[in-house]
Parts: structure tokens; sequence; C-alpha cells
């Protein structure tokens, strides 16, 4: 009950520093958020064609930042699985990777235009580091679930690490790898639009650039067209997945 | 009491020009805890052609026994030593787990063809490509264990006695010489057991070690040709002879 009340008081305190307690500019927030959506209306149809030709390289981007980022995790994977190679190599693994998954993706964008110059270039590889950071942990913590029992069993046959991931790791954790990458694709369209913030390319490039001119019509149209796409991809990559997650539940 | 049997000294049931050992084990501790033992002071071989069942009670220490012997475990204390010759075997022992250890998401083909990794090149094995012997041989063995119909199915597509007999298929494309199996049938009917345990009889009469690991009394006596009982970690005794009735088993167990 003490700790509730003290919450309680503590939040109330922070909200009065952070201003939210201040009539008159709560007054002057919601006037200029009236005016903000006064002006949005309508969408300028008319940016449709280029619009659509920067969300294609946003689908792009993040299409070829999954891949990419899918075959440098898939190793990285491997060599971190403490069931393959021990806990050494494990650790060191996973001080890659957690160290790559420190990193948001936005700076990574920052890092490769400054290495590639503006463009789709930098966004792919900003994508692409991004993705290895999630995919090779939860590929390795997926490869570390399979039963002991299975591995030890193979192992007697005098296999090598290789077959064995190739015989036991790979069939065991297949629909766990798909579902993730699917998943990490559908995810990967939200941070290649970030991307674009830092010139990264793709429709975020054109939707930072009417936030500073203060075409709010134009805006709301890059919007709703992200919005659009985002759920179409939803859409399809949740039916591909519960397609595999049924396959997986027929065992 | 304890009566086991020291190796120089070949029991009287023993024929009289009984084969050699081919594996050996000496003074075998082991804990998982560093603190109790599970295994204390194991003193055992394995004959060729000899069909042992290892019996005892839960948490007997067979399972960690099987581990051992199967060189999965490596004991505290004490020597596994295999005396097979490598020619003949490169990959003497295999060994069948509790839940049978085969992959659910492939075919029981695969999952046969998985016991010959330890002959196939990586690089073959990975697109994969077996020799032509090698899949004659496995197609052979499915045939004789009555599920080449099956070869083309899912693990989890089969029921349990296809599964026993993929296990045991697979472990035969090792060319085995000694096959360690824990609680071997223990998830089957009766009638299923007894077909896959003749099976394994027969495999005995052509030179192979098997060892299982049971609770089954009853089927202890109808195919063993060797009982060793298990308490506590210590083997309390040892039988090469069937002469004894169910019922001494079963005290003798408890």
């Amino acid at each position: 009950m003490m700790v509730v009340l003290m919450v309680g008081a503590l939040s109330l305190l922070s909200m009065f520093r952070l201003g939210l307690f201040d009539p008159s500019r709560l007054f002057l927030a919601s006037k200029n958020i009236m005016q903000f959506f006064a002006e949005i209306f309508p969408p300028q149809l008319d940016l449709l064609p280029t619009l659509s030709r920067a969300i294609g390289e946003t689908i792009q981007m993040s299409f070829t930042g999954t891949a990419l980022g899918f075959l440098m995790s898939l190793p990285l994977a491997f060599w971190g699985a403490r069931n393959l190679f021990g806990r050494l190599v494990g650790a060191v693994v996973r001080l890659v990777v957690s160290g790559i998954r420190t990193i948001p993706s936005i700076l990574f964008g920052v890092i490769f235009v400054i290495a590639f110059g503006l463009g789709p270039t930098a966004g792919t590889l900003g994508v692409a580091f991004y993705t290895v950071g999630y995919l090779a942990k939860l590929y390795y913590e997926a490869f570390e679930a399979v039963d002991p029992e299975v591995i030890e069993a193979v192992k007697t046959t005098g296999c090598n690490r290789l077959q064995l991931f190739r015989f036991v790791i790979l069939p065991e954790t297949a629909n766990t790898i798909i579902s993730q990458l699917l998943f990490m694709f559908e995810y990967n369209i939200r941070a290649s639009t970030i991307m674009g913030f830092v010139g990264a390319g793709g429709i975020g490039y054109y939707m930072v650039g009417y936030v500073q001119m203060l075409q709010y019509q134009h805006l709301l149209t890059a919007l709703l067209l992200t919005f659009l796409v985002v759920m179409m991809i939803d859409y399809f990559s949740f039916q591909i997945r519960s397609v595999v997650h049924h396959h997986s539940l027929s065992r | 009491m304890m009566k086991t049997i020291p190796l120089q000294d070949p029991p009287e049931s023993f024929p009289k020009d009984y084969p050699e050992a081919i594996l050996n084990a000496k003074d075998i501790w082991h804990s998982y805890d560093g603190r109790s033992y599970v295994l204390r002071g194991i003193t055992m071989e394995l004959r060729e052609g000899f069909f042992t069942m290892v019996l005892g009670r839960s948490a007997s220490g067979k399972t960690t026994l099987v581990k051992v012997l199967a060189n999965i475990l490596k004991p505290v204390r004490g020597k596994v030593h295999l005396l097979t010759r490598q020619k003949a075997s490169p990959r003497p022992i295999a060994y069948i787990p509790q839940n049978l250890g085969l992959v659910r998401n492939l075919t029981a083909w695969d999952n046969v063809m998985i016991g010959a990794l330890g002959y196939t090149t990586t690089l073959k094995s990975l697109v994969p490509r077996f020799d032509r012997k090698l899949s004659a041989k496995a197609q052979e063995i499915l045939m004789a264990l009555g599920v080449a119909d099956k070869a083309d199915q899912k693990i989890w597509h089969l029921s349990g006695g296809e599964r026993q007999r993929v296990a045991i298929a697979r472990a035969l494309m090792q060319n085995p010489q000694i096959i360690l199996a824990d609680e071997f049938v223990s998830q089957l009917d009766p009638v299923t057991s007894m077909e896959i345990l003749n099976i394994m009889k027969k495999l005995t009469q052509s030179g192979i070690a098997f060892l299982i690991t049971t609770h089954d009394v009853a089927l202890v006596k109808k195919y063993a040709n060797r009982v060793i009982i298990m308490k506590n970690g210590e083997i309390h005794s040892e039988h090469t002879s069937m002469d004894f009735s169910l019922e001494d088993l079963m005290d003798e167990i408890r």
C-alpha cells in the first residue's frame, strides 16, 4: 500500500515537473494540435507515383537487408550455440551479437551513410546489421533448445559439428528459423522507413523532408501509404507464419 | 551382499569357449553434483554375442551407466576400455537413448542415414549424397526390420514400434559391435516389444553385444542371456544362467 502511494506521488511530481499540469501550456498545445490536424488534410494524391517509388525502395531495403542479415546471422548462431562449440566460443559470439544489438538501427544508418553516401545502399546495410543483432540471438537460443538426447545419440555416430547442424539442429529448428525470419522482414519495413530519416533511402527520406518544409498534407500522404503497405505485409506474413505454425503443430 | 564376477574368473555358466570381452569398464564412479555418487565402483565387461539386461529400480544408476559406457559422460573415476578391432568397425558403439533420439522433422530414411555420417565425408553428407553402397545397406536393413515402406515418412507419423525399428536401423548403419539402449521397448505394448526383442536376439547371434536397461522383469527372463542387477549405483549381482524364477529376480531388485 505504501509502495503504491509512493509511486503515485512520484509520478504526479514528475508529471508536474514535465509541464503536464500547466493550464496555459496545455491550452496552447491543444490549439496547435487542432491547427496541425486542420492543415494535414486532405492527402495529396498527385504525389502517389513519386511516393510509391520511394516506398518500393523501402520494401527493397527491408527485403535485401533482412536477407543479408539472415545469411550473416546463421554462422554466428552456429558458433554461438554452446551445445555445439562450448562456453568460450559462445561467450565471444554473445559479446559480438549483443554489441551489435546495442547500436540503434538509425545509428547504423548514419554510419553507412558516412561510408557509402546518401541512398538505399546505406539503408540496406543498416537494416542488415540490425537484423544480425536480433536473429543471431534468437537462432542460437533456438539451437541450444534442441533436445540434448537427440544430439548425444547422433554424436555417437561419429559425425562432426557441421553434419550435426545439417541433420539435427536445422531440421529441428526449421519452423522457428522461418517464422522469426518473416517476423523480422515485417518489422524491418518500419526500421527501413526510419532509415530514410538520416538519408539512407526510401520513403522516410521524403517524410522527414515534408516535416522540415511544413508540408503536412504531403506528410499525411506518405504516412497513409506506409500504413497501407505495412498492413498488407503484416497480413501476408501472418498468413505464411500461421501455415508454418500449423505445420509444426501437426507433429 | 555384493556378488560381482571378476573378469579373470568366469562363472560356471559361461560357456567353455566364451567370447572375448570387447568392452571393459573398471571401477567406474560418477557424480553429477560432486557430492553424491550415482555410480559407485562399477566393474563390468561386455562380450560378443551377449544379450545383457541391466535391471534396477528408478534412480539406481542405469541411465548413467549406459551414458558412461557410450562415452557420452566422462566418469569421475575409473575407465572404459574398448577392446574392439578398430578396422572391423570405426564406430563400434551405437547408443539408443530412452526416447530414441530420432530427429522428428526428418524422414525415417534420413534418420537411418544419420547412422552413416561417420562413414561419409562432410561435403557429401551436406548435399546430401551418400555412397550407393551405404544406401543399399540402409535399404537392406529397413527391409529386414520391416519398415522399408515407411522410409519416406517423417518420424512423427510413425508408431512407437516403427520408431523403435528406425532407431535400431540407425544404430546398425554404424556397423557397431556394441549397441547400448536405455529403457529399450519400455514404452511399447507387450506384443510389439516381443517383436523388437526377437529382432535384437537375432542380431546378437551375429556377434553384436547388446545391452539394454529395463525394469521389466518378465522380459529379462525371456530374452537375456545375462542379467546385471543394479542397486544404488552398484552392481548388486550378475547372472548368466536363467534358472531362477521371476519371484527370485523381483526379490533381488527390491
